[in-house]
């Protein structure tokens, strides 16, 4: 998996390289937005990890030129900028994600790997949190290793929960997601199919927990025990 | 001039004002001018028919003169209703000839001879009013004296004055008051850039600064005014700008060197340090946060017209929030209406306060306890936690920044609620603490609808 790192800071460059490389993402970095437009034309890139702050253009104008050219690459983008009137700007510019500094190295893995899993990217296809792995391909759980049979409604909640674990799944996208246009939701039909994914979880012994956030959605999250 | 606070209307009082005056004045005048007129057409009259009998006025032989009146004009001086009465003076005074055959001249005997008009009042009460020439016949000069009873004058001139200059000293009224109404449209118009400019005006704010009044069409009495708020706006926009860049450049120096402080840390060996220089980072990135967003904070104004859906705002803040409350084991909770609830307001920085005023929840929270996050249609949401509460002598204080309860714990209440306050004021909101009945905090923070 290549990505092309875009930050002019050559100290944090490498700090971030080292670390992309130890979770097998190999980074080419540059410092400037002439380069990097130099690095995508010479070379197709998974993905952008894109600084805002460049010295000789702002990468928003680097941004939008990408998606000028109708380029799908997705692109991470990282700031120092946050303020109130700060934060729509890099997604409303067609960013596929924003991580504001500083920020763990997990969290940027976690991100790109997120990105690299959307529909037409191939990577990934198997999910892990905690004892509990699912591959995306066949539905298959698996939980310590072991083959579980898990219905395909319910299957398909532990995806969603999963390709968001950690943070929060809106009901809203269970009930597009599971029943699309099609069926008529039943005010509490996400709730059911949860009620017995937790059950079928808890009962082969899955250390991963699903929290309710009442009135927004689920989260799944590890079950660090207690 | 207190009274009349706008053009227009002081210009209308002053018109009025000026109305009255020329509509007194102006019949006055008219009066005056058409007696003057009047008098003067009566004098020619008077002299022109001096002068014919002047005419008939023939030397004789003997160094005298006769007076050879054709008798088709005799009727003229019968002294009539309209018609004239004469005398002829030698340059002694003597009457030689006169119409009423009375030997006496038409004006008094001490008016001097010469070519006057002149008025005699005479005994019946009535006015004689007469024109007096001069002529000179064998070197010998004569007066001729021709007069009309006033109550005879000319029935057309009496009526010049009496029905013409009453329908003239209506007529003036209506004039004036036309006048008045297009004057009052000329000032509109003229007034209608300086309206537009203030309707301009209006939009200008921290967020939009870069609006300047337009200076063609204005009035040049005006456009100075104009040039010179406009000056004051492109100081102001600078110094807003300074602002602007100074918090982003500070943004920049404080976040840079914590990113690659972070990623050091990151690529350390797992172990106890490097634990706890990654919760260190985390706390200072917090503060970092904070302050930045208190700058920002301070030169913030919710820009006209902006609004924003509170209850989406509210569950993105608890979506946004609720990793956190579940890592300290707690619950959270969106509860209150779901459809969406229009706020005057900008989107981020209620997602801010609503955010600030979470995390203080889950900080008070205990481990198993609860943060209930409600949002009302009126525009009110209330943040409640099963904390122990704030009491009643620290409400006053915990919004004040850097205010801390106990100055030892490091992750105490600092700038988060400062902030919510900030955004509150901005927003021409509030935000207020109470008990939670059966205990705890509730936090509510109250929005003008849309």
């Amino acid at each position: 998996m290549r990505v092309l790192l875009v930050e002019d800071n050559a100290e944090l460059v490498s700090l971030l390289v080292k670390g992309l490389a130890r979770s097998g993402f190999a980074a080419d970095s540059v410092g400037s937005a002439a380069d990097a437009a130099h690095a995508m034309a010479a070379m197709r890139y998974s993905a952008i990890v894109l600084d805002l702050g460049l010295p000789d253009e702002d990468g928003l104008t680097l941004l939008r030129s990408i998606r000028g050219r109708a380029d799908a690459t997705p692109v991470l983008v990282l700031t120092a900028r946050d303020g109130i009137s700060d934060r729509v700007n890099g997604l409303r510019a067609g960013a596929d994600d924003y991580l504001v500094k500083p920020f763990a190295m997990e969290e940027l893995v976690a991100r790109l790997q997120a990105l690299l899993r959307r529909p037409g990217n191939l990577l990934g296809r198997q999910l892990n949190v905690g004892n509990v792995s699912l591959d995306t391909e066949g539905r298959q759980v698996l939980v310590d290793g072991t083959i579980r049979a898990f219905p395909a409604r319910e299957a398909a909640v532990l995806e969603i929960l999963m390709r968001r674990s950690g943070n929060v799944a809106p009901k809203r996208l269970f009930e597009d997601q599971l029943f699309g246009l099609s069926g008529d939701v039943g005010s509490n039909a996400v709730e059911v199919y949860v009620h017995r994914l937790r059950k079928m979880l808890g009962d082969c012994g899955a250390r991963v927990k699903i929290h309710t956030v009442r009135g927004v959605g689920y989260l799944l999250a590890e079950d660090k025990g207690g | 001039m207190t009274r009349f606070r706008s053009i227009t209307s002081r210009v209308v009082a002053l018109h009025v004002v000026a109305i009255g005056v020329t509509s007194i004045l102006m019949p006055l005048a008219l009066y005056w001018l058409l007696n003057a007129a009047a008098n003067n057409l009566h004098r020619d009259a008077l002299r022109g028919q001096a002068f014919t009998v002047a005419s008939y006025l023939k030397p004789m032989p003997d160094g005298g003169v006769s007076l050879d009146i054709p008798p088709e004009a005799e009727p003229i001086y019968s002294g009539g209703y309209g018609l004239y009465v004469y005398a002829i003076l030698d340059a002694r005074g003597k009457v030689l000839f006169s119409s009423r055959g009375d030997g006496q001249p038409l004006a008094s005997p001490a008016a001097p001879l010469s070519n006057e008009w002149f008025e005699q009042r005479r005994s019946t009460g009535t006015v004689l009013i007469g024109a007096s020439v001069s002529r000179s016949i064998d070197g010998r000069l004569y007066w001729v004296q021709v007069g009309q009873d006033l109550a005879h004058r000319d029935v057309i001139i009496d009526d010049i004055v009496a029905s013409f200059f009453p329908r003239v000293a209506w007529i003036t009224f209506p004039i004036l008051l036309l006048l008045l109404l297009i004057d009052i449209l000329i000032f509109r118009r003229a007034l209608d850039p300086v309206r537009e400019a203030s309707a301009t005006a209006t939009s200008i704010g921290p967020t939009a600064t870069d609006v300047r009044l337009p200076e063609q069409a204005m009035p040049a009495e005006i456009v100075p005014l104009v040039r010179a708020v406009n000056q004051a706006l492109e100081r102001l926009e600078a110094g807003f700008r300074a602002q602007r860049e100074f918090t982003a450049d500070m943004a920049h120096e404080l976040r840079t060197p914590l990113a690659i402080m972070r990623a050091r840390v990151d690529s350390m060996d797992e172990g106890p340090l490097r634990r706890s220089l990654q919760t260190d980072i985390v706390n200072m990135t917090r503060t970092v946060n904070q302050v930045l967003d208190i700058a920002e904070l301070e030169s913030f104004v919710v820009a006209g017209g902006e609004r924003a859906d509170l209850q989406a705002v509210c569950a993105d803040a608890v979506s946004f929030m609720a990793p956190l409350a579940v890592d300290g084991g707690k619950a959270i909770a969106l509860t209150g209406v779901e459809a969406p609830v229009w706020v005057r307001g900008h989107a981020e920085a209620l997602f801010r306060a609503v955010r600030n005023l979470i995390e203080n929840a889950i900080r008070h929270a205990p481990s198993g306890g609860s943060i209930e996050v409600d949002v009302a249609a009126d525009g009110t949401v209330r943040v409640a936690d099963d904390g122990p509460g704030v009491p009643p002598s620290e409400r006053a204080n915990i919004f004040q920044r850097f205010w801390r309860r106990d100055r030892a714990r490091a992750d105490s209440r600092g700038l988060g609620l400062a902030i919510v306050a900030r955004v509150a004021a901005a927003h021409d909101g509030s935000v207020s603490v109470d008990d939670r009945p059966g205990g705890g905090a509730v936090f509510t923070l109250r929005l003008p609808p849309a």
